[in-house]
C-alpha cells in the first residue's frame, strides 16, 4: 500500500507501471511468508525436539539409549513397551491413575453441572460471591489445602484411599469445569427455554431436550479438560497417596528417582502418559479456546 | 420463565457443601501457621506469629520469596513476548491450523512428566550439552548448577506454557478488526504503531486473562521445580511452594510450612485481585 502512495508517477505507460509494482509486492509477500514459515518452523522444532526424542528413546535398547554422542540411527525395538505392560511397576500406576480420574471425573460432573446451570441461569443472591469462591479454589496454592487434608485424611483412613483422592482432585477438576459450562450455557439465548414454557414444558425439560443437546460438544471439551487436568495432576497424589494409590505422574518418577535409572521403561511410561493429551489437542481443542476466554472475545 | 425461590439454591448445594467442606482444613492450616507444630513433638502451641517472623528474618522466606517473584515475573514475561509474537505469526497465512496443532503438543503432557524429560536431556553427558559440544561451546551444567538452574527450570515453564499464551492469543488477535488495521495504515502507521496503538489495546481482555492464569500458576509453581532439583541446589531454586513441601513433608515443621503457604497465597490473592479489577475496568469501558 505505501509503495503505491510513494512512488511518483513516472514517464512509462501506466499499465506496465503497475506490472512493476504488483511484482514487487508479489515478491515482498513471497519473502513475508517465507520469513513467517522459517519463524514457526524453528519454534516447532524447539517444541517438538524433547517429545521427538523421548519417542526414540522408548524404541531404543538399554546399549542404544546410554551411548555419548547420542545415536540417531538405530533399530528400533518394542521391548520396554512389553516390558512396562507386563510388570506391576507401571500398570497399577496407569490403572490406579484412570480409577481416579474417571471418578473424580464423575463426581465433579454430578456437582458442577446443576451449580453452573445455576450461576448461568438464575439472578440470585450471592450468585457473584459463589461463583468467585469457586474459582478461587483453583488459585490457591495446592499445598494450603493438601498439608492439613494430609493429616486429617490419616486420622479418617481417606489416605491412601481412592475415595479421598478423588475427593481431594475435586480442587482441580471443578473450578474447570463450573467455570467452563457456565460460559457455554451463558451463550445460549434465555429465549429457547422460554419457548418451551410457552409450549407447556417446565424447566426440566427445557434442560434436558434442548440446553443439554446444544451444550453437548462444550460439555465433552471441558470434560475433556478436567480429565487432562486431573490427569496431570501432581502435587495431591505425591502428598496423599501411598504405595498403594500411587498414579501415573509420582509413578513415573519413580523411575529416576532410584539409584540405577531404567531409562527405556521409563521413556515408554512417558509416552504412555502422553497419549490422553495428545488425543485431546487433535479432537477438542477448539472447543476450549472459547471457554477460556469466555466475555473477552467476541465471535 | 419463573421458578421457585429456593431452586437455584438446591442446584447449587453440593458445590456449597463442597466449599464449606473445604473451609476446614484451610482455617485449620491458617491457626496451625501461628503455632508451633512439629509433628514428631506433639499438639500445635500456639506462638504469636512468632513463625512468620521467622521466615522473614532467617533469610530462608525472603529468599524464597524473591525466587518466587523473580521466577513468576521472568517466566510470563517471556511467555507473553514469545506467545503473542507466535499467535501473530499463526494468524499470518493460511498454514497457521497445521503448525497450531503440533506446537500446542507440550501443553498437553503431564508437567511434571515434561520436566522428567527436559531434566533427563538436560543430564552432564546428553543430547543437549552434546549440541552445544559440537557448535564448539563449553558443556553446562543446566540444572545442577547453583548459577543456572533456576535459568534451566525458567525454560522449561517456558518450554510448557507458551503454547497457552499462543492459543488464547490466536482468539484474542482474531478479535480484532481488520478494518481498524487497515484504517490505521492508511494513515501512515507503520507496523509498530499499528500494534501498539490498534492491537494492543484490543488485545487488553484476553492479556488480562493470560497474566491471571500463568501468574497464578508460576507464583505457586511446584511440580517443575520439584520434579527436577527439589529446590536445589542448596536453595537456588526454592520458592515459597517448594520451601513449604520441603519444611512440612520432609522436616514435618507445619506450623513453619504453614506459614509459608499463606504468604504465598496472599501474593497470589493480591495479584489476582488486582487483575480481576483490571478486567472488570475493561469490561466497563
Amino acid at each position: 500500500m505505501t509503495t503505491i502512495l510513494s512512488s511518483p508517477p513516472p514517464l512509462r505507460t501506466q499499465s506496465a507501471d503497475r506490472r512493476v509494482t504488483v511484482q514487487r509486492r508479489k515478491r515482498k509477500k513471497a519473502l513475508q511468508h517465507t520469513v513467517v514459515i522459517a519463524l514457526l518452523s524453528t519454534w516447532t522444532v524447539f517444541a517438538l525436539a524433547p517429545i521427538v526424542w523421548i519417542v526414540m528413546m522408548s524404541l531404543k535398547v538399554p546399549e542404544d539409549i546410554v551411548t555419548y554422542p547420542p545415536k540417531f540411527l538405530f533399530t528400533p525395538t518394542l521391548a520396554n513397551y512389553a516390558d512396562i505392560f507386563t510388570g506391576t511397576q507401571f500398570l497399577t500406576p496407569f490403572i490406579n491413575s484412570i480409577i481416579v480420574t474417571l471418578g473424580a471425573l464423575l463426581l465433579t460432573l454430578v456437582v458442577g453441572l446443576p451449580t453452573a446451570y445455576a450461576l448461568a441461569r438464575f439472578n440470585f443472591k450471592g450468585r457473584e460471591s459463589i461463583a468467585f469462591s469457586i474459582l478461587s479454589l483453583r488459585f490457591a496454592p495446592e499445598l494450603l489445602i493438601i498439608l492439613p487434608l494430609y493429616l486429617l485424611f490419616q486420622k479418617v483412613g481417606l489416605y491412601d484411599n481412592y475415595l479421598g483422592l478423588i475427593l481431594a482432585y475435586q480442587l482441580v477438576t471443578l473450578p474447570m469445569l463450573v467455570w467452563m459450562l457456565r460460559s457455554f450455557i451463558e451463550d445460549l439465548p434465555v429465549e429457547l427455554e422460554e419457548a418451551v414454557s410457552v409450549d407447556g414444558g417446565t424447566r426440566w425439560t427445557a434442560f434436558r431436550h434442548v440446553i443439554f443437546r446444544l451444550i453437548a460438544p462444550g460439555l465433552g471439551a471441558s470434560l475433556m479438560l478436567s480429565f487432562i487436568f486431573a490427569w496431570n495432576s501432581y502435587t495431591l497424589p505425591l502428598v496423599l497417596s501411598g504405595r498403594k494409590t500411587q498414579v501415573i505422574t509420582t509413578g513415573i518418577q519413580q523411575y529416576i528417582s532410584f539409584q540405577s535409572i531404567e531409562w527405556g521403561p521409563m521413556a515408554a511410561a512417558t509416552v504412555v502418559s502422553m497419549v490422553p493429551g495428545t488425543l485431546f489437542a487433535i479432537f477438542a481443542l477448539r472447543w476450549i479456546v472459547g471457554g477460556l476466554t469466555a466475555g473477552t472475545v467476541k465471535g | 420463565m419463573r421458578h421457585k425461590p429456593h431452586l437455584p439454591y438446591l442446584l447449587v448445594l453440593p458445590a456449597l457443601a463442597f466449599l464449606a467442606a473445604i473451609l476446614y482444613p484451610f482455617l485449620t492450616g491458617a491457626c496451625w501457621s501461628f503455632t508451633s507444630y512439629r509433628l514428631s513433638r506433639g499438639d500445635p502451641v500456639f506462638n504469636w506469629g512468632e513463625n512468620y517472623v521467622r521466615l522473614f528474618t532467617s533469610g530462608e522466606g525472603l529468599h524464597a520469596v524473591t525466587i518466587t517473584l523473580t521466577y513468576a515475573v521472568t517466566v510470563v514475561v517471556i511467555e507473553c513476548v514469545l506467545g503473542l509474537g507466535l499467535a501473530m505469526l499463526l494468524n499470518y497465512g493460511r498454514y497457521g491450523n497445521a503448525f497450531r496443532l503440533l506446537n500446542v503438543l507440550p501443553l498437553m503432557l503431564p508437567p511434571v512428566v515434561a520436566a522428567i524429560m527436559w531434566k533427563v536431556m538436560l543430564t552432564e553427558n546428553w543430547v543437549v550439552n552434546w549440541l552445544i559440544e559440537s557448535t564448539g561451546n563449553a558443556k553446562l551444567a543446566w540444572l545442577s548448577g547453583p548459577d543456572t538452574a533456576l535459568l534451566s527450570v525458567m525454560l522449561i515453564d517456558v518450554w510448557i506454557f507458551t503454547p497457552f499464551v499462543v492459543l488464547l492469543g490466536q482468539a484474542g488477535l482474531r478479535s480484532v478488526p481488520q478494518e481498524l488495521r487497515e484504517a490505521s495504515s492508511v494513515d501512515g502507521a507503520g507496523p509498530i504503531r499499528n500494534f501498539v496503538s490498534v492491537t494492543l489495546p484490543m488485545l487488553m481482555p484476553v492479556l488480562v486473562v493470560i497474566i491471571a492464569f500463568r501468574g497464578i500458576d508460576s507464583l505457586k509453581m511446584f511440580d517443575i521445580i520439584y520434579t527436577t532439583t527439589a529446590g536445589g541446589p542448596v536453595d537456588a531454586t526454592t520458592n515459597l511452594h517448594v520451601l513449604a513441601y520441603l519444611d512440612g513433608i520432609r522436616n514435618l515443621n507445619f506450623g513453619m510450612a504453614m506459614a509459608a503457604l499463606i504468604v504465598l497465597w496472599l501474593l497470589v490473592y493480591l495479584m489476582s485481585h488486582f487483575l480481576l479489577k483490571a478486567r472488570r475496568k475493561d469490561a466497563v469501558s
